[in-house]
C-alpha cells in the first residue's frame, strides 16, 4: 500500500502541464529517431542529454524516458510499413508485420503491434511499481562484495543469454571495461591507459561511444543495401483500430507469456532485442498456427512487440534500484542520472522519492501518450521515410559529430566517434553485440571499485565472495549463467548425433 | 570483394592489438597487491588479457569455412561513398570550423547524388549551418568549433 501512496504522489508530479508537454516532445522526437535509419533510442537519448543539464532531474528523466518509449514505437512503424526495422529490437516484428501490411491490412498490423506493445509496457511498469522499492530495500543491505556479485551476475547473463557468440560478447564487454578505465583512477588517483595522449586523462565518454557505435556504425550497415522504399498505404482506419484492440484479449496467453519473457530479459540485461527474438521463437514453436508464421500471423506480431516493450520498460527496474542498467538506452539514461548529480541505486528510493515516483508515474502516462501520438502521426512519419537516404545520411553524420563534440567541447571526441563508427560497423557485421560495450563503459568504474573495496575488506582474499549465503548464491548463479548455455548446447549436439550414429 | 574470413581476421587483429596495448599500458600502473590494496593496473591488466585471449579465439574460429563474400563490389562502393566524405568532413572541422564544414559536406553530398540540383543543395547547405547555429549556439549556448579559419577571421 505504501507503494500505491507513493505512486499517487508521483502522479501529482508527472501530471503537471510542463511535464505532459515534455512527454509529448519526448515521444515525438523518439518516434523520429525510431523511424530514421541510423538513429535509434541510445543515440537519441545521448543527443538530448547535454540539453538537459539545466533542467530539474525529474523533468529531464521524463523527457528522456518518453523519448525511449517513442523510439520503441517508431521502430515498429517502419518494420511494418516498409519492412525496414528502425530499431534492432523491432527486427522480429518485420517477420509477420510486413506480410500482413502488404496483404492489405496495414491498420490491423499497426494496431496489433501497438496494442500488444502497450500491454507489454504496462506489465513492465506494474512490475517496477510493485517490486522496485522492495528490491531497493534488499539492496540497502548490500556491501561491496554483494554489489560486485550483482555486476558479475549481470555481465554473466549477457554472455550466457544474450544470443550472440559468447566469446564475442566477452570481448565486447572487456573492451567496454578497458575504455571505462581510461583516465584518472578514482581510487589511487593515478592516470591509466592514456597511451601517451594527454587529452585522454578526462576518460572516454559513453556518449561518444554511443554516437559512433550506434549512429555511424548503423548508417554504414544501412547504406550497403540499396534503399527501395515500397510504399504501403499509411492511412489509419480508426474503426479497424478499435476492432483489433478489442480482439486482442483472444491472444491472452501469448500476451502474458511474451510479457513474462520480456520482463525477465529486461531485468537480467539481455535487452529488448534478444527478448523479441526469443519471444518470437517460442511463440512459433508452441503455436498451433505454426504454419502461418511469416505470412502475417497476428501471434507473430504480438509475441515480439510485447516482449520488446516489456523488456525496454523493465530495463529501468535494475537501473533505479541497483544502479545496473538493463539495456543500452537504460545505460545512457543512467549516465545522465550520474551527470545530474544523482546516485543510481537503492539510496534513490530514500533520498529522491519525488524523482523515482515521478518517473514511474510518468511511465504509465508516457506510454499512453506514445500510443495515441504514434497512431496520429503514422502518415507523417511514413512520409518521412520517402526522403531519400542520401539526404538523411549526411544529416545524421553531422548530428553525431556535433553530439560527440558538445559532450566536452573536444575535437578528439569527434575523431574517436568516427573510430567507434568503424568498430560499430565491423561488430554489427560480424555479430558482436554492442550493448555490453556501452554498459561496461557506464558501470565499469563502479564494478571495479566494488571489486577493489571488497578486496580491501578481505585483505586480498577471494573468499569474501563466498562469505555469506546471499553473495554465494549471486556468484554461483552468475557462474551457472556463464557455463550452462554452452554445456546445454554440447548435450544437445551429442543427443542429435547419437541416434544418427546408431 | 571482401570475404567473411578477412573481415573476421581484421576485427580480431584490431581488438587483439587493443587488448595487448591495454596489458602493456596497465603494467605501468602496477599489477597485484600493495599497501593500498589492489593496484590500479590490476583490473585493466586482467581485462586486457581477456580481450587479447578472446581475440585470438575469434581469430582462429573465424578462419575455417568463412571464405564466402560478405561485401560485393557495389556494396563496397556505396560504403566508400558514405564513409570517405564523412571522414573528410571530420578532417575539415579543425581547419575551417564545423559550420563551414557542415555546409560544404551537405552541398557536396546533395549535388553529387542529384546532379544539377545546385540551387536545392545550396539552400540545404545554408539551412544546415544556420540550424546548427540557432539550436546550439543561441538556444543551448554550446559553442561549436570555428576552426583555424574562424580564428583567423575573428569569428
Amino acid at each position: 500500500m505504501e507503494n500505491l501512496e507513493a505512486l499517487l504522489h508521483g502522479f501529482t508530479i508527472a501530471l503537471s502541464g510542463n511535464h505532459i508537454f515534455l512527454m509529448v516532445i519526448g515521444v515525438l522526437l523518439g518516434i523520429l529517431v525510431g523511424v530514421l535509419p541510423g538513429l535509434g533510442a541510445p543515440n537519441g537519448v545521448s543527443l538530448l542529454l547535454p540539453l538537459t543539464f539545466g533542467m530539474q532531474p525529474v523533468s529531464a528523466i521524463i523527457l528522456l524516458s518518453s523519448m525511449y518509449w517513442g523510439a520503441l514505437f517508431g521502430g515498429s512503424v517502419t518494420s511494418i510499413l516498409f519492412n525496414i526495422p528502425g530499431e534492432p529490437s523491432s527486427v522480429a516484428t518485420t517477420f509477420d508485420g510486413y506480410p500482413m501490411a502488404r496483404d492489405g491490412r496495414p491498420t490491423t498490423a499497426l494496431a496489433t503491434a501497438f496494442g500488444s506493445a502497450a500491454f507489454g509496457a504496462l506489465c513492465g511498469v506494474v512490475l517496477i511499481t510493485v517490486s522496485a522499492s522492495w528490491v531497493a530495500k534488499v539492496a540497502l543491505a548490500f556491501g561491496p562484495a554483494e554489489y560486485f556479485a550483482v555486476y558479475f551476475l549481470a555481465f554473466a547473463s549477457f554472455v550466457g543469454m544474450g544470443g550472440s557468440p559468447p566469446v564475442k560478447t566477452l570481448v565486447s564487454l572487456a573492451i567496454g571495461f578497458a575504455l571505462a578505465a581510461v583516465g584518472i583512477d578514482t581510487v589511487s588517483g593515478s592516470v591509466r591507459l592514456t597511451m601517451g595522449i594527454d587529452e585522454l586523462v578526462k576518460g572516454v565518454n559513453f556518449v561518444v561511444a554511443v554516437m559512433g557505435l550506434f549512429g555511424i556504425g548503423e548508417l554504414l550497415v544501412a547504406v550497403e543495401d540499396e534503399f527501395h522504399v515500397k510504399a504501403i498505404s499509411s492511412r489509419v482506419d480508426w474503426r479497424e483500430v478499435f476492432r483489433t484492440l478489442i480482439g486482442l484479449p483472444r491472444y491472452g496467453w501469448v500476451l502474458l507469456r511474451s510479457a513474462a519473457i520480456g520482463c525477465w530479459m529486461g531485468i537480467t540485461p539481455g535487452g529488448p532485442t534478444a527478448a523479441s527474438f526469443m519471444s518470437y521463437g517460442i511463440a512459433k514453436r508452441f503455436s498451433r498456427r505454426r504454419a502461418h508464421f511469416g505470412k502475417g500471423e497476428p501471434e507473430g506480431i504480438i509475441a515480439p512487440e510485447t516482449a520488446d516493450h516489456a523488456a525496454g520498460t523493465s530495463a529501468l527496474l535494475p537501473m533505479l534500484s541497483l544502479g545496473i542498467p538493463g539495456s543500452a538506452t537504460a545505460a545512457v539514461m543512467m549516465g545522465g542520472l550520474m551527470i545530474w548529480g544523482l546516485n543510481p541505486g537503492p539510496m534513490l528510493f530514500i533520498e529522491q522519492k519525488d524523482f523515482v515516483w515521478g518517473l514511474i508515474a510518468s511511465m504509465y502516462l508516457g506510454n499512453v501518450v506514445a500510443v495515441i501520438l504514434v497512431l496520429l502521426t503514422v502518415p507523417v512519419f511514413a512520409a518521412l521515410m520517402r526522403v531519400p537516404f542520401f539526404i538523411i545520411a549526411p544529416m545524421i553524420v553531422i548530428i553525431c559529430a556535433v553530439g560527440a563534440y558538445s559532450v566536452s567541447n573536444s575535437y578528439l571526441d569527434v575523431v574517436m566517434m568516427m573510430g567507434f563508427g568503424v568498430l560499430g560497423y565491423l561488430f554489427k557485421k560480424l555479430h558482436y553485440p554492442l550493448a555490453p560495450l556501452v554498459l561496461a563503459i557506464v558501470i565499469g568504474d563502479k564494478a571495479e571499485d566494488a571489486f577493489r573495496q571488497s578486496m580491501l575488506m578481505s585483505k586480498g582474499s577471494l573468499g569474501i565472495f563466498f562469505s555469506n549465503a546471499l553473495v554465494t548464491t549471486l556468484v554461483l548463479l552468475g557462474v551457472a549463467l556463464l557455463v550452462l548455455p554452452p554445456i546445454w548446447q554440447m548435450i544437445g549436439k551429442m543427443m542429435a548425433r547419437s541416434p544418427a550414429q546408431r | 570483394m571482401v570475404s567473411r574470413r578477412s573481415l573476421e581476421t581484421a576485427t580480431a587483429i584490431l581488438t587483439g592489438a587493443f587488448g595487448a596495448a591495454v596489458v602493456v599500458s596497465s603494467l605501468d600502473n602496477g599489477i597485484g597487491w600493495s599497501a593500498a590494496g589492489v593496484d590500479a593496473g590490476t583490473f585493466p591488466f586482467i581485462v586486457g588479457l581477456i580481450i587479447f585471449g578472446g581475440s585470438v579465439f575469434n581469430l582462429v574460429k573465424g578462419w575455417p569455412g568463412n571464405d564466402y563474400a560478405v561485401l560485393n563490389p557495389s556494396e563496397l562502393k556505396r560504403l566508400a561513398i558514405l564513409f570517405v566524405p564523412a571522414a573528410a568532413y571530420v578532417g575539415l572541422i579543425p581547419l575551417i570550423g564545423i559550420y563551414l564544414a557542415s555546409a560544404i559536406y551537405v552541398f557536396g553530398a546533395l549535388s553529387w547524388h542529384k546532379r544539377g540540383a545546385w540551387f536545392f543543395a545550396g539552400i540545404a547547405a545554408v539551412a544546415t549551418a544556420l540550424a546548427l547555429y540557432l539550436i546550439f549556439e543561441l538556444t543551448f549556448q554550446i559553442s561549436l568549433p570555428r576552426g583555424l579559419l574562424g580564428e583567423a577571421l575573428g569569428f
